[in-house]
């Protein structure tokens, strides 16, 4: 059983009412296969409170997923589940169409599990909107990610620690946050993000977060991720005004970090990062989804 | 001249010191673990900043990290748990913040492994090895040896945590640079810290690995274009 107590701004979308302390069970799974020279949907399922929009694109790109969250946030003891499939050959995006509330937590963390699978050569890309903890937040989240061979992936998170627009700041809470990267069955990249406790003490610690309230994680996978390291650290250093940015290649993970004072430059660089690292990476047009830009 | 046998404990404080002693051929001197970016930005640059520094990277990252792989492989190697080992040595090989961080974990490693069997052979280290199938990182390499010399847990990884504390004032020392004094201020005042850290490894599960240093990890990455620099990481 959870207590959920929500901020008291109108900006803020108050989660369903639910008749009895049920926790949210979401769950999608998406799975894309090859037809022809197309991509197209295999397989979908959507539980409540989550739910799949698939916008028109222009041409030449890829099918555009988008996960909603229809109860506005996540309370403790809720469980997102988010299963994409990128079968054989196939190109597909898919990104979430808000920022991610995790509300306060008297009690149990939310989970937030993310599979993706991406099957031999084919391109895809996981870039979800910011993920927002508001004080006293518990969130475990993981991301799993299983490769083919020549497979290539893009995948992205941004967490900020409590809106600083609103005045709002993270003291307490938990945040785990954790990566596994499996090429061909061997794990090739790991890391987790784990803070717990009086975390508005620990950012502060220079080597920690040293005051900064946001931050992103990119990776790129592929076999030419080696090669691109310098092209992605040239475009952070054009993109990252207000931010720190730095970028290294773990064998073929390419891994793009982010942190900043608040969400707005760290957004904007995890944006144009994308944009270009799309672009280059998967011939893609360097732009976000139109989405991101509201 | 006959010699009366030398009790566990003394074998094992010897083994230890020797181990994990700049002395060992690991080339640990070589390695600053993002210092050297740090000290070039100015987020360390006197004796406070470089303890403070040292004293996170033992709590929330690379010490945490490292100690929780040590216990695992300590326990797994001695219980013969060749899956559970090669998983663990796996995970430890993968958990990377940064290519150079990387390159001094498994260097590191890879310099232990060749070292100890060397010197110090012991029939469990030899056959521990062949269970693993990935790079083996530094925590691991000396968590095989600990296990192999049957080397009590709690002192193994107050051993690993100092030699790692240890490591990071001397590079600091020569980065910013330091007297030879402050740096043993220095270690004296990560003792406490150094203990607690040893304390959080042992008991900390194996889902909760995880570190909170996006700092330290940037730092790393910007040292990999650093234009002048001493050190490999």
């Amino acid at each position: 059983m959870s207590v959920a107590t929500l901020p008291s701004d109108d900006a803020v979308q108050e989660p369903a009412p639910r008749s009895s302390p049920v926790r949210a069970e979401g769950r999608v799974e998406l799975r894309f296969a090859r037809r022809g020279a197309a991509t197209r949907l295999s397989h979908l399922y959507q539980r409540d409170p989550c739910r799949v929009l698939f916008p028109n694109v222009q041409a030449g790109e890829p099918p555009l997923g988008v996960i909603v969250t229809t109860s506005g946030g996540v309370v403790g003891g809720d469980s997102l589940t988010y299963s994409i499939h990128a079968g054989r050959r196939t190109n597909c995006t898919v990104t979430t169409q808000a920022a991610e509330k995790i509300y306060r937590s008297d009690g149990a963390a939310s989970t937030i599990d993310v599979r993706l699978r991406a099957g031999a050569d084919a391109a895809c890309e996981w870039v979800p909107q910011e993920t927002i903890l508001f004080d006293r937040a518990r969130l475990r989240r993981a991301t799993t990610v299983d490769l083919g061979p020549r497979a290539r992936l893009i995948a992205g998170e941004m967490v900020v620690f409590g809106r600083a627009a609103h005045g709002e700041r993270v003291l307490d809470g938990l945040l785990h946050d954790s990566w596994r990267v499996r090429r061909s069955g061997r794990l090739v990249w790991a890391d987790a993000l784990a803070l717990d406790g009086d975390i508005g003490e620990i950012m502060g610690h220079p080597a920690s977060f040293g005051g900064a309230a946001a931050v992103a994680t990119m990776i790129y996978c592929g076999e030419d991720a080696p090669a691109r390291v310098y092209a992605v650290r040239a475009a952070l250093s054009a993109v990252a005004s207000g931010c720190r940015a730095g970028a290294s290649c773990i064998g073929d993970v390419l891994v793009t970090r982010l942190l900043g004072a608040d969400i707005v430059a760290v957004r904007e660089a995890f944006a144009g990062l994308w944009a270009r690292l799309r672009s280059e990476a998967m011939g893609r047009a360097p732009r976000t989804p139109r989405l991101w830009n509201m | 001249m006959p010699m009366p046998r030398p009790e566990q404990n003394d074998t094992a404080l010897y083994r230890l010191m020797g181990w994990l002693s700049p002395s060992y051929p690991v080339g640990a001197f070589s390695y600053s673990h993002g210092i050297e970016f740090a000290v070039e930005d100015r987020l360390v640059r006197d004796r406070e900043t470089l303890t403070d520094w040292i004293a996170t990277v033992l709590t929330l990252s690379t010490g945490r990290a490292d100690g929780v792989f040590l216990r695992e492989t300590v326990i797994r190697a001695a219980a013969g748990d060749r899956e559970g080992l090669a998983e663990i040595a796996a995970l430890a090989a993968a958990f990377q913040g940064s290519a150079e961080l990387a390159a001094e974990s498994l260097g590191q490693g890879a310099a232990f492994v060749i070292a100890t069997r060397a010197a110090w052979p012991a029939p469990l280290l030899d056959e521990a090895v062949d269970w693993i199938d990935s790079p083996i990182a530094y925590p691991v390499a000396v968590g095989l040896a600990c296990a192999a010399h049957r080397i009590p847990l709690k002192a193994s990884m107050l051993a690993y945590l100092h030699g790692f504390a240890a490591n990071l004032v001397s590079a600091g020392v020569r980065l910013i640079p330091l007297g030879q004094t402050d740096g043993q201020i220095c270690l004296r005042m990560l003792e406490p810290v150094a203990c607690n850290a040893r304390d959080a490894a042992l008991s900390t599960p194996l889902d909760e690995l995880g570190t909170a240093t996006p700092m330290a990890e940037w730092t790393s990455m910007q040292h990999e274009t650093q234009y002048t620099r001493l050190f490999r990481s």
